[in-house]
């Protein structure tokens, strides 16, 4: 390892183990000693409603009710489209969209006006069900070679359609957000990943110029996607509230707000056909379905995400696949970690798993025989223009679990109460945004700015959610400056102080972002004066190898590179309760250098976990009115250590020259494998796909039992 | 601001119990949760409540004994540890108390699957006197309990006898901490001279109360072992008719196939 991996302490480690870091529901007055009103949402309790009239009691002095018509500006939030309402038009189109806001110094007084207020709905007929849905926001297609001829010569053809459910992100901070007046703009801040994107919602919806707005992220309990682009929505909503009291107002969510109301994983249904002719797939059309519920959010992205992905990592001449993007009248659904891969992926591989056991063939030697190699082309016509450590990894992991030696053995029939399965994955994670938006759309600056006494800040937009960046930053700014870590820091992100180094999104911020400061610090270098304040700036450039990328065609390099892994899990399936023991979760993962060895580490055991309970507890349904039943800690579980206590997380170092010192996208990345090596696992402890063959996460005990029962029948 | 009473012995308590409207509290872990609004008696400084003892026929657990005490306590019998080691997170189980875990009435409390199972007492007390209930008279439905305003709970009597035989325990929750029994099986078993001596189930299923049918074990008991054996399929099939369940965090089907899998598990293991 390099120098630069040796792990340092954190540099909010000491605030928050110590409680001292401040979030935004911990201020008891604004930093400028003004006292904060309260602000709670007024909700639809119906799918899909015209709203005919909402009656708000008389109000106490100093309480005041805010909607649709007080938004100064537009009221649209500006997020990839511009569909989504910062409080609702005429109708509303799902249970909980924000029709008002109660504001006011009292909470308890707050709920109670809120109890008081009355709406009167004009029921619509709403969507409820993914299956029926009619109307879509985004379809897109692409595919390249003969299909058709393919599927025509196939030995055989498999069909097969896979489900997936609701993630939740279950960040450990709510969504929380404050608005406070100042002169003729407006400061917005809170718990956030992205302080650009809710500076130009905020814009926006107030009607106000850049330098009117500020926003500042303060500390944030977490995001995993789920602080993207949901708190645009909320600094709207509490911006147009704090500008109609002309007092600062704040809004922090409850826990059953927030797993109810705020946007989760897009469940999917993908069904997936393959073509098989001489032990090779030869032709995949995969029809990918995401339920992107009642307005647009950040479907696009997720859906063009997870359709590139589709066909996994396999070389596959001949590939059609579909994507689309469904209206239903439930709760928007967004970003989390993995952006629409998991869901693709989970398909693919179960698909290939399942054709092997068809076949007769172990399903390990089946993918292994098919993974792409450097210079093969991608789904998207597109190179894979870096080493593919696939085959690697799939021996560390073997060497890790003795896995090819276990999926053999397992496969053999077992009878008794306990029976074993062991799951294998291998799966990509494309770094940074896709296609050419890093160019065309975000064009990234970030900056380094001397003080007299030789410190060094970092200015950028990246936002700190436990991922590291406040720490990882600096580490690359003062390993090229030669100064020790504690001279060089970084802030959270305020918009009145630094520039626009794009979201903190898409693995992105260490790769890109850490680039741009890397080469920023060497020029600093060359620069550098004793005892005067400097400054310097880098702009991002696309490396010279990409294939241009046209987003209309899905053609040309999606991502410049990607990240890998191979991951197995190893299951104890109790046939008497049907819970899934895991006796081992194991993965190898290639994302490049690490800049922090045991923040990498920390990323890649948390996500597996995560990908673990996606799997098979984290369990999240709506009833057919379109409202969310799981909606507290009771009945949404997510993994506990004790879950999974045997986990191996092992890192796989394909440097790549364009991140810093060889750095590549890391945060998702070990999240998306997990559920195909889960469920293969159970689907093989219960006899394989000939007698179970399972297509659906979560796989639940119960989902297990109901399996043995049928068997039994 | 939270209003209560914090008294430091029994009597003391018992008397604020009679003269005000207030909320009994041992170690808050439903209560703080629930948010609770009112006045509290707080019980967590009354050592009387905090003893395990041990006379010719109980093991008597002080209501206000946490499950880490009890976990640690060479008197409390090995099942009702493996039960309540089963409870929540450590935090948890550093706080809760037998006396809540009844308190409350759930229908999906660790600790009072055992003290159905063993015929356990549960001692109730007021300024004019005391009682004695059975646990299954003691808990009437999901969240409703027997104990009168005047009352507290002060002890759990466990039968030594009970606790000699040998046993069957398995919770299932959601995950393997920090879970809600979706299903909890326990099961005594002894035998004296080739005859089934004692034959007791107890499930938990979201039912509204653990599900136990004396009349179904009495069938088995007295019988010899072989002959119970000749029973089980029938005593499993009167079992699981009489398990009826509605809609829970999982299908009734689901919560009924482990629950009898489990007493099928249980049955095979001490009548072969």
């Amino acid at each position: 390892m390099k120098e630069i991996c040796t792990s340092v302490k954190k540099k909010d480690h000491d605030a928050k183990i110590q409680g001292r870091a401040v979030y935004v529901g911990d201020y008891e007055r604004t930093d400028r000693g003004e006292p904060i009103l309260v602000g709670k949402l007024l909700r639809s309790n119906i799918a899909r409603a015209r709203v005919s009239s909402v009656t708000v009691p008389p109000l106490p002095n100093g309480y005041c009710y805010v909607n649709a018509d007080d938004v100064p500006g537009d009221n649209n939030v500006n997020i990839v489209l511009d569909d989504t309402p910062v409080f609702c038009r005429e109708t509303v189109e799902y249970i909980g969209e924000p029709i008002g806001m109660v504001v006011g110094p009292n909470e308890e007084e707050v709920d109670r006006i809120l109890g008081a207020i009355e709406v009167a709905y004009e029921p619509l007929p709403p969507v409820i069900e993914l299956r029926t849905a009619k109307e879509f926001f985004f379809e897109y297609e692409y595919g390249h070679g003969d299909v058709v001829r393919a599927f025509a010569e196939a030995d055989k053809v498999y069909d097969e359609e896979f489900e997936t459910g609701y993630q939740d992100q279950t960040y450990l901070e709510t969504q929380s957000m404050m608005a406070e007046p100042e002169g003729d703009g407006i400061y917005v801040h809170g718990s956030l990943q992205c302080a650009y994107y809710v500076h130009g919602a905020v814009m926006r919806a107030m009607g106000m110029g850049p330098d009117q707005v500020r926003i500042f992220q303060d500390v944030t309990g977490g995001g995993f996607g789920g602080k993207e682009a949901y708190p645009s929505i909320l600094a709207c909503q509490v911006a147009v509230a704090a500008h109609k009291a002309q007092a600062p107002v704040r809004c922090v969510f409850d826990r059953r707000e927030d797993l109810e109301f705020t946007s989760k994983r897009h469940p999917s249904l993908c069904r997936y056909r393959a073509a098989v002719k001489d032990g090779r797939v030869t032709a995949l059309e995969c029809d990918v379905l995401f339920n992107a519920g009642a307005y647009s959010t950040l479907s696009a992205v997720v859906l063009q995400r997870g359709i590139i992905s589709a066909p996994g990592v396999y070389h596959i001449e001949n590939v059609h696949v579909r994507g689309r993007a469904a209206k239903t009248n439930t709760t928007p659904s967004g970003a989390y970690r993995g952006f629409g891969a998991p869901q693709t992926f989970f398909a693919v591989e179960m698909l290939m798993s399942h054709i092997a056991q068809d076949r007769g063939e172990d399903s390990i030697d089946f993918k292994e025989r098919q993974l792409v190699s450097q210079g093969d082309m991608t789904s998207t016509e597109g190179r894979y223009h870096f080493p593919v450590p696939l085959r690697a990894m799939l021996d560390e992991v073997d060497a890790a679990c003795d896995l090819r030696r276990k999926h053999r053995a397992y496969a053999q029939p077992q009878s008794g109460r306990y029976r074993r399965g062991i799951g294998m994955s291998a799966v990509f994670h494309g770094s940074g945004f896709t296609g050419s938006a890093e160019r065309d759309m975000i064009r990234a600056v970030a900056k380094l700015r001397k003080y007299r006494d030789g410190t060094v800040e970092v200015l950028a937009s990246n936002g700190d959610i436990g991922q590291g960046v406040r720490t990882t930053f600096p580490k690359i700014v003062a390993h090229e400056l030669n100064l020790p870590l504690e001279r060089v820091f970084y802030q959270h992100p305020d918009t009145a102080r630094v520039p626009d180094s794009g979201p903190t999104v898409a693995s992105r911020s260490l790769m890109i972002v850490g680039e741009l400061l890397r080469r920023a610090a060497i020029k600093l270098r060359a620069c550098w004066v004793d005892g005067e304040e400097q400054e310097v700036e880098e702009h991002y450039r696309e490396p010279d190898f990409m294939i241009p990328f046209y987003i209309d065609r899905f053609q040309g390099d999606a991502y410049a590179t990607y990240a890998w892994t191979v991951n197995a899990v190893e299951v104890e399936v109790d046939t008497y309760t049907g819970i899934s023991r895991v006796l081992g979760a194991y993965g190898s993962f290639d994302v490049g250098t690490p800049i922090d060895y045991h923040i990498v580490l920390g990323q890649m055991e948390g996500g597996f976990l995560q990908g673990l309970g996606y799997s098979s507890i984290e369990k999240m349904d709506y009833d057919n009115n379109g409202k969310i039943w799981n909606h507290s800690f009771t009945d949404y579980l997510v993994p506990t250590t004790l879950d999974v206590p045997n986990m191996v997380a092992m890192l796989h170092v394909e440097e790549y020259p364009d991140g810093p010192y060889g750095a590549k996208g890391a945060g998702e990345l070990p999240l998306v494998g997990a559920a195909p090596a889960y469920v293969e696992a159970v689907e093989q402890a219960l006899g394989g796909s000939g007698v179970h063959r399972l297509n659906h996460v979560p796989f639940t005990p119960e989902d297990t039992l109901l399996e043995l029962i049928k068997e039994v029948k | 601001m939270v209003n209560g009473y914090a008294p430091t012995s029994l009597q003391e308590a018992l008397t604020i119990r009679a003269a005000h409207a207030v909320i009994p509290y041992a170690g808050g872990t439903d209560l703080m949760v629930q948010g609770r609004k009112g006045v509290f008696l707080f019980l967590n400084k009354i050592d009387e409540l905090r003893r395990v003892t041990v006379d010719d026929d109980y093991i008597r657990i002080g209501a206000g004994v946490t499950f880490t005490e009890a976990i640690a306590h060479p008197d409390v019998p090995a099942l009702m540890k493996e039960a309540v080691s089963g409870i929540a997170a450590p935090a948890i189980r550093n706080a809760g108390t037998f006396g809540g875990n009844l308190g409350n009435a759930s229908d999906k409390a660790d600790s009072v699957l055992i003290e159905y199972v063993s015929d356990a007492l549960i001692r109730l007390q007021s300024i004019t006197g005391e009682r004695l209930v059975p646990t299954d008279q003691f808990i009437l439905s999901r969240g409703v309990n027997a104990l009168h305003d005047d009352e507290l709970i002060v002890e759990v009597l466990l039968p030594r006898a009970a606790f000699d035989a040998q046993y069957s325990y398995l919770k299932v929750g959601g995950r393997n901490a920090l879970a809600i029994s979706h299903i909890a099986f326990a099961g005594l078993y002894d035998s004296e001279g080739g005859r089934v001596s004692r034959l007791s189930a107890a499930v938990i299923a979201d039912a509204g109360t653990v599900l136990r049918f004396r009349d179904l074990e009495q069938q088995l008991v007295g019988l010899s072992v072989d002959d119970a054996r000749q029973q089980k399929e029938i005593f499993l099939s009167a079992f699981g008719e009489r398990i009826v369940l509605g809609r829970g965090r999982v299908s009734g089907e689901y919560r009924k196939a482990v629950s009898l899998n489990l007493l099928r598990d249980f049955l095979d293991r001490f009548l072969g």
